[in-house]
């Protein structure tokens, strides 16, 4: 048996998100088996079907390193220093 | 078209054959072989019970009697339909025999001139093309193996010449008038080659004269049927008079 894992759109902007994992012999029945598993009850509108196996798995470690304050820019400094910058402009008028 | 006895009888024979395999079929419920092929067996239990709902509508204007409420005597169900199969290999061979079967069955009623049967047909066809598919890609996948191959061809060749009943009954009239496009002779034939190409893959030959046709058509019912009448009818019995 091949462990596939089920992603699915509805239709509009949503993107595809993960629905789950479930068990096939092969590519075919892993079709087949998808539409009853994750799609009987309109779930979705399109379905992807990945064979476990064939995902790249990133490296936690090599994830946790790439983690950088610097790189959290939630826009909030910038807005507070244009606002700020705007105050003294206000001032200065 | 006002469709005539003959008509109602092979559509009375259909609904039957699909009432009996829609309810053996959800016997699996909970205990199919793995938990994908359980949900998968039993949608197309589901999808038989909707087609045997379908075609008994034709018909009578009360399913639940119908289906349900005549004596054994009056169904009309093919012994192949009635059987059991309470273990998979029985149960996975009689579902690609009877949706192979089903799928040229349906076939002859496209574009119908019994305008109501040839909608049905259609809408059932749709689905019908999914349980093929199914049966077959599952059957071909296990026959690849030894271990496969060992518990699958002795059911196959016992099962397969009963599964000609599916093609009894009358059809004197219906093509000429319309109802059918292939009569069941034909369809037989088209049927057994479709059979034939699938088991010629695993050089699996079939006796046809193996089996002497039984009487399901005529009313005569199998020892299987009456268990599964009992289970079929449990929740009615209880209280025939509720309103579902």
């Amino acid at each position: 048996m091949n462990t596939y894992e089920v992603f699915l759109k509805k239709a509009g902007k949503e993107p595809f998100s993960h629905a789950g994992a479930f068990d096939a012999p092969d590519n075919e029945l892993a079709l087949l088996y998808a539409r009853d598993t994750y799609g009987r009850r309109s779930e979705g509108d399109q379905m992807w079907i990945v064979n476990r196996t064939d995902l790249l798995v990133a490296d936690e470690e090599d994830l946790a390193t790439a983690d950088r304050d610097h790189k959290h820019n939630d826009g909030r400094l910038v807005a507070e220093l244009r606002q700020s910058g705007r105050g003294q402009a206000n001032e200065l008028e | 078209m006002i469709p005539n006895a003959t008509a109602k009888e092979l559509i009375l024979a259909f609904a039957d054959d699909e009432l009996c395999v829609g309810q053996n079929h959800s016997w699996w419920i909970a205990v199919g072989p793995f938990l994908e092929e359980d949900l998968a067996f039993t949608s197309i239990a589901q999808d038989e019970l909707g087609h045997a709902k379908a075609l008994y509508s034709l018909i009578s204007e009360d399913i639940d009697r119908i289906a349900y409420g005549r004596p054994p005597s009056e169904y009309r169900s093919a012994h192949i339909a009635e059987a059991l199969c309470h273990d998979w290999p029985t149960a996975l061979v009689r579902h690609f025999l009877h949706d192979t079967a089903e799928e040229v069955r349906w076939s002859a009623m496209l574009d119908s001139s019994w305008s109501e049967l040839g909608a049905v047909a259609a809408r059932a066809l749709t689905e019908e093309q999914f349980h093929v598919h199914h049966g077959l890609s599952l059957l071909r996948r296990l026959l690849c193996t030894p271990e496969g191959q060992k518990h699958l061809s002795p059911v196959l060749r016992e099962l397969t010449p009963l599964a000609r009943e599916y093609f009894a009954g009358s059809d004197t009239g219906l093509v000429g008038s319309g109802v059918l496009n292939t009569s069941l002779v034909d369809q037989e034939l088209i049927w057994r080659t479709r059979i034939e190409d699938v088991l010629d893959e695993f050089e699996l030959e079939i006796d046809w004269s193996a089996a002497s046709p039984s009487q399901g058509r005529a009313g005569v019912r199998s020892k299987d049927f009456f268990s599964l009448h009992d289970e079929m009818v449990a929740v009615l019995r209880i209280d025939p008079a509720a309103n579902w």
